[in-house]
């Protein structure tokens, strides 16, 4: 059996007082996607930012690629691609200008051309030499899903992909995050709602009591964290 | 290098197209030269040593307000995580951060000195590449001390209320020896003449250029 791609032993993040997430246990397996889903404030952010080795747990840890999320070198961090809240766009550059300072971090081969093929797969082709700051929340949200992708990482952390695409951003989304699974990315994801990513195959968990444990159904969408926290844990 | 070049070269963009640096630089420089010739005027009637005085003070009032511009323009759209998230080394970004703000105000000391000769009534002469060898040492310092401080400050609450308060009793050495080198240069006399303050400079930029190359790791890591 493969090793996992994502592997936490009793992970745990405090922000001063309040305790977020508590001796969470999650693996991933290579080439396998899963959807965390949860109310504003569950922690399903600060456990992306934990994987990405931007956020240090309180307790216990975070093992990606069997590398300690505490000790990640470039090595590691050439291997993932994470979309934020946050679009990590300059907005003072152009659309182009952006993906390409993404490719030349990444040491992407060409980056201009393949800053031009992203373009032309989210559909912002003619909108390339606009700078981000003109953009709408979609447009922006597409390139930030370009961004993330444009060094063909071995997992991607998506947080609330979805948010503020049309119809349309959210197909072309979707299509991507389908044809990087296909690829064996395997894939993190975040959203309030499982209905977000129909169509593709992800496992489904959400977060109670701070634990990411797996999706019931039954208890439908959306606790927030006092929700979330009120409601008994799991055995 | 490669890393590096995308890093300046996009700082380089941003501010032609925003300006705000270098803008804010020359216009705080401009305006402490004016209120400091006229204060000066009659108790000290110019010359070289109020001259330098004079333009180190407008550039130490300039860097400051520089100085946490390049950090903080990585925290529009939490670009600064995008970067560390990056498989860049983070000396490397660091290096491209200091070499950013070194240029900025390079480019405002430039200003500033063109300035302080009208303003005080220097002469332009062969000892000019001293100024010039000593205001560059003095931009290069200033910006190494102010990278790794403001990549401190930025994230802390109030922090850039905090970062004057920590780069100017830091720099004070190399103010005395910069102010001290420009005298020195402006009075017509020799490099040789200041080497002593020269090697100040020069031990304050290599100290905390090795100092933020090394610590700014730990500065900018994990929240």
């Amino acid at each position: 059996m493969a090793a996992p791609v994502i592997e936490t032993h009793a992970l745990g993040k405090t922000f001063g007082l309040t305790p977020v997430l508590q001796d969470t246990e999650f693996r991933l397996s290579p080439g396998r996607g899963a959807i965390v889903i949860g109310g504003n404030g569950c922690g399903k952010s600060t456990l992306l930012s934990i994987f990405a080795g931007l956020v240090a747990p309180s307790q216990g840890y975070a093992l990606i690629f069997g590398e300690d999320t505490r000790r990640f070198g470039p090595r590691y961090r050439r291997r993932i691609g994470m979309m934020s809240h946050q679009s990590f766009l300059y907005p003072n550059l152009t659309a182009r200008e952006n993906l390409e300072l993404y490719a030349r971090l990444y040491e992407v081969s060409a980056p201009r051309e393949v800053a031009e093929s992203w373009l032309a797969r989210l559909g912002l082709a003619d909108s390339a030499d606009d700078r981000v700051r003109t953009f709408s929340r979609g447009m922006e949200q597409r390139l930030a899903a370009a961004r993330a992708m444009i060094h063909g990482p071995s997992l991607l952390l998506l947080d609330e992909p979805f948010t503020g695409l049309d119809f349309d951003g959210a197909a072309r989304v979707r299509t991507l995050i389908k044809s990087a699974l296909d690829e064996g990315c395997s894939i993190v994801a975040t959203a309030h709602t499982p209905f977000a990513v129909e169509g593709i195959e992800f496992e489904l968990y959400e977060i109670v009591r701070g634990q990411v444990v797996p999706y019931q159904e039954e208890d439908a969408p959306r606790r927030g964290r006092l929700r979330s926290l009120l409601r008994p844990r799991p055995s | 290098m490669n890393a590096f070049l995308a890093i300046l070269r996009k700082d380089l963009i941003l501010e032609l197209r925003g300006g705000r640096s270098t803008t804010a630089l020359v216009s705080l420089a401009l305006l402490v030269l004016v209120v400091l010739t006229f204060a000066l005027e009659r108790t000290a009637g110019g010359g070289p040593a109020t001259g330098a005085g004079a333009l180190w003070i407008a550039l130490v009032f300039a860097g400051m307000l520089g100085a946490t511009r390049v950090m903080v323009a990585e925290q529009e759209n939490g670009c600064l995580r995008a970067l560390l998230l990056s498989p860049v080394d983070r000396a490397i970004l660091y290096a491209a951060k200091l070499t950013a703000s070194a240029t900025f105000m390079i480019a405002a000391a430039v200003a500033a000195t063109i300035m302080a000769m009208l303003f005080f009534n220097l002469e332009f002469s062969d000892s000019l590449a001293t100024l010039g060898i000593a205001l560059i040492l003095g931009a290069l310092g200033f910006s190494a001390l102010a990278t790794l401080l403001a990549a401190i400050s930025i994230r802390a609450r109030g922090g850039e209320l905090l970062l004057p308060l920590l780069i100017v009793p830091i720099f004070v050495p190399a103010l005395i020896a910069g102010v001290k080198v420009s005298a020195a240069a402006l009075s017509g006399a020799p490099l040789a003449a200041a080497r002593e303050w020269v090697g100040i400079l020069v031990a304050f930029d290599v100290l905390f250029i090795a100092a933020g190359y090394l610590l700014f790791e730990h500065v900018v890591g994990e929240e």
